[in-house]
């Protein structure tokens, strides 16, 4: 990796959206991302949880990194992370209750969330505070793209419909197929095949298109 | 590692945990009121949703099934009693499925509310679709039964989903429904009784 001073901000956003993407390059989080994704709806708001919770529990650390003793980072960096996401649960229950009662379950979740942990680990203890916010907006808003192309084919494939959130708590339901539609797809085994065939799918326009003879990473 | 190490660690994390801990004590303080009077207004709304007609809902009392505390109510007009909404539990697939039921006062199913599962999502989960919970509309203890061919009369199964189905319909609604009338009725009302086929 190139030090701090010469890291361009662009590639470093871009970074996370296709060279590391969490879920088709790193293969992390498929666990929660499988169970969600069902419609399009659950993966587009857990896809905005994530891209929250990761941004700024990057930040935090970046901040931190100087006062964390190498040895406890980890037990540090998962108070970091619990912590924002029960601060993030709390105030939505207080202040937009409605909001919450949708997409709180998908918050809860995120404790459990590899990339988040790896990003710390691996980015924001390490590098200083415009950098961490970057990484972790990349790495998020890779996370949300990932999840709403999962959940578009999942959906469409397994129940004929798509579910368009219209606001935070209205959606919309376009059905498309009224023919008898694959119902494997919305199942958790679905699930799996949905994203080895997206995973194969998105590794195959990379290599063919984006890199254009450029060194493998 | 030297003493002096090991007491720089541990002071480093005990630090940054007590830090951590008096954010989320001043977040949660500051927070849980107000969350407190949120989770009051839902449940206000919820049943009044359910007892559209009603200008009162007030709580009854406690009861159990499956081992879990649910909650019953009872819904007067101008002072007048005209029927009751519980709160009931059914064993489904692969959860238990939180089901808030309203009667009149001759109870018969006016409306199900289903406010908390985990079953399957594309199979269970269509329990919440108004398809399925409007056929409870109407219905008496006695037509609670599931069929798994075309009916209007009793409730007709979704395809794929019969264990949810039964879940709500002969656990949830049914048990909830033979509470109220025991103890409604254990309460000396026999006016209700009689009119009760």
């Amino acid at each position: 990796m190139s030090s701090i001073s010469t890291i361009n901000l662009k590639e470093l956003f871009l970074n996370g959206i296709i060279k590391e993407n969490t879920i088709f390059k790193l293969a992390l989080s498929l666990c929660p991302s499988i169970a969600v994704t069902n419609n399009l709806k659950n993966g587009i708001f857990m896809g905005l949880a994530v891209l929250f919770v990761q941004t700024m529990v990057n930040i935090t650390i970046s901040l931190m990194r100087k006062v964390i003793q190498p040895k406890v980072r980890l037990p540090i960096f998962m108070l970091v992370i619990s912590g924002w996401v029960t601060i993030t649960q709390m105030l939505m229950a207080a202040f937009v209750p409605d909001v919450y009662a949708k997409v709180g379950l998908y918050i809860a979740l995120i404790v459990a969330f590899a990339s988040i942990l790896a990003r710390a680990e691996m980015f924001a203890s390490k590098n200083s505070f415009i950098p961490s916010m970057v990484d972790g907006l990349g790495m998020g808003v890779g996370f949300l793209f990932a999840l709403t192309v999962i959940s578009f084919f999942r959906e469409l494939v397994g129940k004929g419909t798509l579910t368009v959130p219209t606001g935070l708590s209205t959606q919309h339901v376009f059905t498309f197929i009224n023919t008898k539609p694959v119902l494997l797809m919305v199942l958790p085994a679905g699930g799996f095949l949905a994203v080895g065939i997206l995973m194969a799918l998105f590794n195959w326009i990379d290599i063919r298109y984006l890199k254009k003879g450029a060194v493998s990473h | 590692m030297t003493g002096k190490d090991i007491f720089k660690i541990t002071v480093n994390l005990v630090i940054v945990y007590l830090i951590g801990g008096f954010i989320l004590a001043f977040v949660y303080a500051n927070a849980s009121p107000k969350i407190f009077r949120n989770n009051e207004e839902a449940e206000k709304k919820a049943l009044k949703e359910l007892m559209p007609a009603a200008d009162d809902v007030a709580k009854m009392g406690d009861w159990t099934i499956h081992d879990k505390h649910a909650k019953y109510f009872i819904a007067k007009k101008g002072g007048e009693t005209i029927g009751y909404v519980i709160q009931s539990f059914g064993k489904g697939y692969s959860s238990y499925i939180n089901t808030f039921i309203a009667v009149d006062k001759d109870f018969k199913v006016q409306k199900i509310n289903i406010l908390a599962h985990g079953e399957t999502p594309g199979l269970g989960d269509e329990i919440e679709t108004d398809v399925f919970k409007d056929q409870f509309k109407g219905k008496d203890i006695d037509h609670l039964k599931v069929l798994k061919t075309e009916t209007t009369e009793y409730i007709q199964a979704l395809s794929g989903a019969t264990i949810s189905t039964r879940a709500v319909s002969e656990d949830a609604v049914k048990n909830g429904v033979a509470f109220l009338i025991k103890t409604i009725r254990e309460g000396g009302n026999k006016d209700v009784q009689h009119q009760h086929n």
